[in-house]
């Protein structure tokens, strides 16, 4: 990110909306919408949203940074890209969403959000072998809310993967590495730093 | 019809080693007989999937995508194709950004150095779909599926980032229509098979919200299996390995959530025309790593 | 006027050509004309509107043996330019689009409606001499341009390239009025995105040096009288006063700021960094903004100032944000608005806005604080926002029209007059104290009139029967057809543009400008040459009066459209002014005593047309007069024809030129003829009115509103003389409704009078 979070006590912060205009992906397309709500009426899950994309971009430009980072509407998002394709005035309203979320994360806003675990948890797997490995993202995921939570999620899911493993769809053993992890380590290390440079 | 073979290079994604192992099987056994030859991007790592950008950040996401390309300029200079609808999304995606940022492409080339990796962005990403119907074309998937799918009635989910957001787009091949796209239908017919009438053609699954908190997405998988089952059908045909996990494995616990009773195959269309082409129903189209399984289509299979 | 004795010397064409001589019987056609209708010269051919059928018909003009031909053809509104041409007066008998394209072939019912219309049309040419010009001295070519902006600069340009001579009259000491102000302009060359370069001191520079412009500064029309072509003016400045003869006006008088109470509450004038889009134009010239980093655009939504903005300050805003963003990318700016317009070819102007960064927040501004904190209740969000560290707000105000010059003390006559203009259902109306109709009684619609009276004195002070005002609209927009002829006022010769007409931003004012002074150079033209302009451009006839019978009612010159017909001060007769006249004929239709005509359309003629439709009538058939504008329902039953929609065979069609020009006395013949059903179709009336002649059809209306008594004093049922309104469009709709009437009347059973 490029510029520091502006910091302010105030409620309607305007320089939050210039401050995502020029940092998140896809923010300079926010301006372009016009509010006709053809993204929240495509969402398939827009009824878990507490605010769907149309009034989270208006909350944007009012400046509502607190209640638009911790929204969960940003962590919902299965991006399925209808809202992208069918949005008349082309914000990318996907890329908008997974920026913000990558934002408030970032920012430390609602770090009790799954999404925001699942994420984390499927980035280490990539960042250690290269490859996602479908059993350990959702296990740590799981557990990542602890011991009783943990095992209460993975036996609910206990019967899947007894069947994918019958099917050979699951991989048992150790996780598949790409060879040169040494090369991608400081390939992303590299990249990150190169996003916070820009600070 | 292709006049002489294609050559791509071939990017499997981390699903091909684990839940979609039979879409990597039943790809990779049809496409050389279709006309394209195929060699996998040596080392190749994920793509980043819905949520890198989320738990990685925009530019590690695209250092991601930018390894891949880079391994596959260094191969030979072939177009990838892929057959993972979030691979594709991700690598094409990302591919395009490259292609239009300079920033970007100097940015992801300053990390690529570090491993010794730099990529000149002149290759294209296709996805397998889009290859099928574009360069081979039906005529040909018709002319060699010999072993006809007769009465196999199938509905047509293509899902999301298969078609969204690129399917339409100049360079995304412009193979399809967003709220239409009709070439999954195309490919049960020229199988032999029979297209079910059946709406809710390109709707979400849930995706990774669904691997995450099936709760809030089993109500988005029952709307697609009453459509189905309503239709008549007796597989689900879906090109998204994402999608056709989510929708097999979940069944139970829709039936569960809502008293229902289904037991509805979901395959993959590389898998039908597999079939029709009288390829091998396990090592082929790999129809034994289905969890539900259509005795169907199997006994249809040789 | 020639004295000389019009000898009738007519002949019938029977063209049988597009299908009429399979579906009628011709030669029974023929034997009807020699017989009953006492016309000897009849010919038949397959196309008299072309080749040899056509050259027949010039010969036999040429020959001198015939100076009326009747044609039994297509309808008269078709082929009209290859007719015209034959040298002589031609009838139209209409056999085509409403006779066999709506009838069943070989019928005895159409076969009567066939001879009937011949029998009309050959009505009309005997009742019919040739108009001659009223005027055949030189007119003035000079053309008189009020006020100096960029519309009526523009307007001086356009005319001296014509080659007319202009006068620019403008009441300031300097030109350019607003738009010479303005920093940037509003894009108007593709592709619409990026403000543009102000046209206007390049646009003086060009009027100052053009041989054919003169500018008089602090000057204002003190004084009009004549009409197109001889307008007398006098012209008053500090120095004295000064007369001179201009053929036509155009009125580019443009606008004054609105603001409103509800504007005036943000603070305007009275907090620091509170200004108005006008004065934001000031500063954005003078380069005055360095410190202003966030920057709020408020357009508030009273509908008073929709109407006086009509999107143009919301361009406005659209433009001075991209003109901030431009200066200083860093710059935020805000748009709030309850309405957004920013219609046409600006869609692009604000798709770039938010482009650049422009933020469109819809909402009502409920208050601004002193340090310029501006609450917003957002309508999407259903919160109220307080906006805090603005640097400038920015109101957006209107453009009130200058229709009236607000100098000038107001005076009654020209209160009463305004406001029997501005009351849209008023179709007779008072003027100087004079009611004409004492039936007439104050409506709800007049006390609104009352209440949006502009205020300020005339422009042009007309000499003028109706008043000294050019007519206007509620709100103060100047009167005109909106559709067909935007820069007609409702009088003659004198042409708006620009804001005076409607808000425009200036770009649309140079475009307005153009047009309206080609419409003022053809006007002064077709009166040089004693012709009516559109809708009856070239029409040579006017209206005579036979002031023998004259009762002085005044009714002709309180009712025409277009103020054409004075009072004698002396003797208190009407005294028409041919130029001005439009030949709608309202003031035909007005005189209770019938003695208004046309040498080609009069009371007589058109009784005797009527009479002629039930001559052989049978008494057991029923037939309906129709009276149809000529403008908008004829061709809308033309159009029934050719899409082949099923008429009743019963209908007996007569065009008129407006229904304004409709007389009782035609209602009343056709009642005694033995006609079932009369049915009147014109255009629509009201403040939205489509009438050719503005005020035509909305009198008709009010006219055929005391039918009633009549009718009931026959003893007759009221539903038999009926009135619609028809679009040209209305093809299916004229049908149904004509068809319906039928049905009616057939329930309602014959006229007692048929027969007789």
């Amino acid at each position: 990110m490029t510029v520091p979070m502006p910091t302010s006590s105030r409620k309607y912060d305007l320089n939050f909306a210039r401050w995502v205009r020029d940092n998140v992906a896809g923010g300079d397309k926010m301006n372009m919408c016009m509010q006709c709500g053809t993204c929240s009426g495509s969402c398939p899950i827009g009824t878990e949203m507490e605010d769907g994309p149309r009034k989270l971009f208006m909350m944007i430009r009012a400046g509502m940074k607190e209640e638009v980072l911790s929204s969960n509407s940003v962590w919902e998002c299965t991006s399925c890209y209808r809202c992208v394709v069918r949005c008349p005035r082309g914000v990318p309203v996907t890329y908008l969403m997974q920026g913000l979320a990558a934002l408030a994360s970032k920012e430390g806003y609602a770090p009790k959000v799954e999404n925001n675990y699942f994420s984390r948890y499927f980035w280490k797997s990539v960042e250690l072998t290269g490859k996602t490995d479908e059993r350990l993202v959702p296990t740590a995921y799981f557990f990542s809310f602890g011991l009783i939570e943990g095992i209460k999620r993975s036996l609910g899911n206990l019967k899947i993967a007894f069947n994918m493993a019958k099917a050979g769809r699951m991989h048992i053993g150790l996780p598949h590495r790409i060879k040169d992890t040494k090369g991608l380590k400081a390939i992303l290390a590299k990249a990150a730093q190169i996003e916070d440079q820009k600070s | 019809m292709m006049s002489k073979k294609k050559k791509m290079t071939y990017y499997p994604g981390c699903s091909s080693q684990g839940s979609g192992r039979h879409l990597d099987e039943s790809i990779r056994a049809i496409l050389p007989d279709l006309g394209v030859d195929v060699v996998d991007i040596d080392d190749w790592n994920c793509c980043g999937a819905s949520v890198g950008n989320i738990g990685g950040g925009p530019l590690p996401n695209l250092a991601l995508t930018g390894r891949n390309l880079a391994l596959a300029q260094e191969q030979g200079n072939q177009d990838i194709v892929t057959g993972c609808a979030a691979c594709y999304l991700n690598t094409h995606g990302g591919n395009e950004k490259i292609k239009a940022d300079v920033k970007k492409r100097r940015d992801v080339n300053d990390a690529l150095g570090e491993a010794g990796l730099s990529y000149d962005y002149d290759l294209d990403v296709h996805h397998v779909m889009e290859v099928i119907v574009n360069d081979i074309g039906m005529e040909e998937v018709e002319k060699q599926a010999t072993n006809k799918l007769k009465g196999l009635k199938v509905a047509g989910w293509v899902g999301c980032q298969t078609v969204r957001p690129f399917a339409g787009t100049e360079t995304g091949g412009k193979y399809a229509t967003y709220e239409d796209p009709t070439f999954l239908d195309e490919i049960t017919e020229a199988c032999g098979a029979e297209v079910t009438d059946f709406a809710p053609k390109t709707n979400c699954c849930g995706g990774s919200v669904a691997v995450m908190k099936p709760e809030k997405t089993l109500h988005l998988m029952k709307t697609i299996l009453d459509a189905a089952v309503e239709s008549g059908a007796d597989v689900v045909s879906t090109p998204c390995p994402l999608c056709q996990t989510n929708l097999e494995m979940y069944q139970d616990a829709i039936n569960k959530e809502f008293g229902t009773n289904y037991n509805m195959p979901v395959v993959f269309p590389s898998q039908l025309i597999a079939v029709a082409m009288g390829k091998d129903k396990e090592k082929d189209a790999g129809l034994q790593r289905q969890t539900i399984r259509s005795k169907k289509l199997e006994d249809m299979a040789k | 006027m020639s004295e000389e004795v019009f000898e009738h010397k007519p002949a019938a064409y029977l063209c049988g050509g597009c299908g009429i001589k399979d579906a009628l019987d011709m030669d029974a056609l023929e034997t009807a004309i020699t017989g009953g209708m006492m016309v000897s010269n009849v010919k038949q051919s397959d196309a008299f509107c072309s080749g040899k059928g056509l050259e027949t018909i010039k010969s036999d003009m040429k020959s001198g043996d015939v100076n009326q031909a009747i044609v039994a053809g297509c309808s008269p509104r078709v082929m009209v330019q290859e007719f015209n041409e034959v040298g002589g007066q031609v009838f139209r008998a209409n056999m085509r689009e409403q006779v066999i394209w709506q009838q069943p072939a070989n019928n005895e019912d159409t076969q009567a409606l066939a001879t009937d219309n011949m029998r009309m049309a050959i009505t009309q040419a005997r009742k019919s001499e040739p108009p001659q010009a009223h005027w055949d001295g030189a007119t003035s070519l000079k053309l008189l341009v009020v006020g100096g902006g960029i519309t009526g600069l523009t307007a001086a340009r356009e005319a001296s390239k014509t080659g007319a001579q202009v006068v620019i009259v403008e009441k300031t000491d300097k030109l350019g009025g607003w738009a010479g102000k303005w920093s940037k302009f509003i894009p108007e060359n593709a592709p619409y995105r990026e403000p543009e370069d102000n046209p206007v001191p390049a646009l003086i520079a060009e009027v100052e040096n053009d041989d054919n412009i003169t500018v008089l500064f602090d000057t204002i029309v003190d004084r009009t009288e004549g009409g197109p072509g001889e307008f007398s003016c006098r012209l008053k400045n500090g120095s004295g006063t000064n007369w001179d003869i201009y053929g036509a006006v155009v009125l580019a008088t443009g606008w004054r700021p609105y603001t409103s109470e509800d504007q005036k509450k943000f603070g305007i004038g009275e907090t620091d960094g509170v200004v108005t889009d006008i004065e934001m134009e000031e500063k954005l010239s003078s380069g005055d903004l360095k410190d202003v980093k966030n920057i709020i655009f408020i357009i508030p939504g009273d509908s008073d100032r929709m109407v006086y903005s009509s999107g143009v300050s919301d361009k406005v805003a659209i433009k001075q944000a991209l003109q901030m963003t431009q200066a200083d990318p860093d710059v935020m700016a805000y748009i709030i608005h309850e309405d957004f317009r920013s219609h046409g070819l600006a869609e692009e102007f604000y798709r770039h806005a938010q482009e650049k960064g422009v933020i469109f927040q819809r909402g009502e501004v409920k208050s601004i604080s002193s340090d310029r904190t501006v609450t917003v209740d957002d309508e999407l969000l259903g919160l109220e926002i307080p906006m805090s560290g603005i640097d400038l707000v920015v109101v957006s105000t209107g453009m009130v029209p200058n229709s009236t010059n607000i100098d000038l003390e107001a005076t009654e006559r020209g209160a009463d007059q305004l406001k029997s203009d501005i009351n849209p259902v008023a179709p007779i109306f008072t003027v100087n104290g004079t009611q004409v109709d004492e039936d007439l009684a104050e409506t709800a619609a007049d006390a609104e009139a009352e209440e949006t009276i502009p205020e300020g004195g005339p422009l042009l002070n007309l000499q003028y029967r109706q008043g000294p005002h050019v007519p206007v609209l509620a709100n103060g927009f100047a009167d005109s057809h909106y559709i067909c002829f935007p820069y007609e006022t409702r009088r003659s010769g004198i042409y708006t543009a620009g804001p005076v007409r409607r808000a425009m931003t200036a770009s649309e004012a140079i475009n307005d400008a153009q047009g309206a002074v080609l419409k003022a150079i053809q006007a002064m033209r077709q009166a040089n040459e004693a012709k009516a302009v559109h809708p009856r451009a070239g029409d040579l006839s006017f209206p005579e009066f036979g002031l023998d019978i004259c009762t002085k009612c005044r009714r002709c010159t309180v009712e025409c459209p277009f103020g054409a017909i004075d009072e004698d001060p002396e003797t208190d007769y009407p005294v028409v002014n041919p130029t001005r006249c439009r030949r709608c004929g309202t003031c035909m239709g007005a005189c209770p005593v019938s003695t208004i005509s046309f040498k080609n359309y009069n009371p007589a003629q058109v009784s005797d047309m009527v009479a002629a439709g039930t001559e052989e009538c049978p008494p057991d058939k029923p037939r309906i007069l129709v009276l149809a504008c000529e403008n908008d329902a004829y061709p809308a039953m033309d159009m029934a024809g050719i899409n082949r929609l099923e008429a009743s065979p019963y209908m007996r069609v007569i065009p008129v030129r407006c229904l304004g020009s409709v007389t009782l006395l035609w209602v009343k013949t056709a009642l005694e003829k033995g006609y079932d059903g009369i049915m009147l179709l014109g255009c629509k009336s009201g403040d939205d009115y489509q009438c050719h002649f503005v005020k035509g059809s909305g009198i008709a209306q009010e006219r055929m509103s005391k039918v009633g008594d009549t009718l009931r004093s026959m003893m007759m049922e009221e539903e038999r003389v009926q009135v619609n309104e028809i679009a040209i469009a209305d093809s299916e709709r004229v049908t149904q409704i004509l068809n319906n009437f039928g049905k009616q009347i057939e329930d309602i059973g014959l006229n007692p009078f048929k027969g007789f």
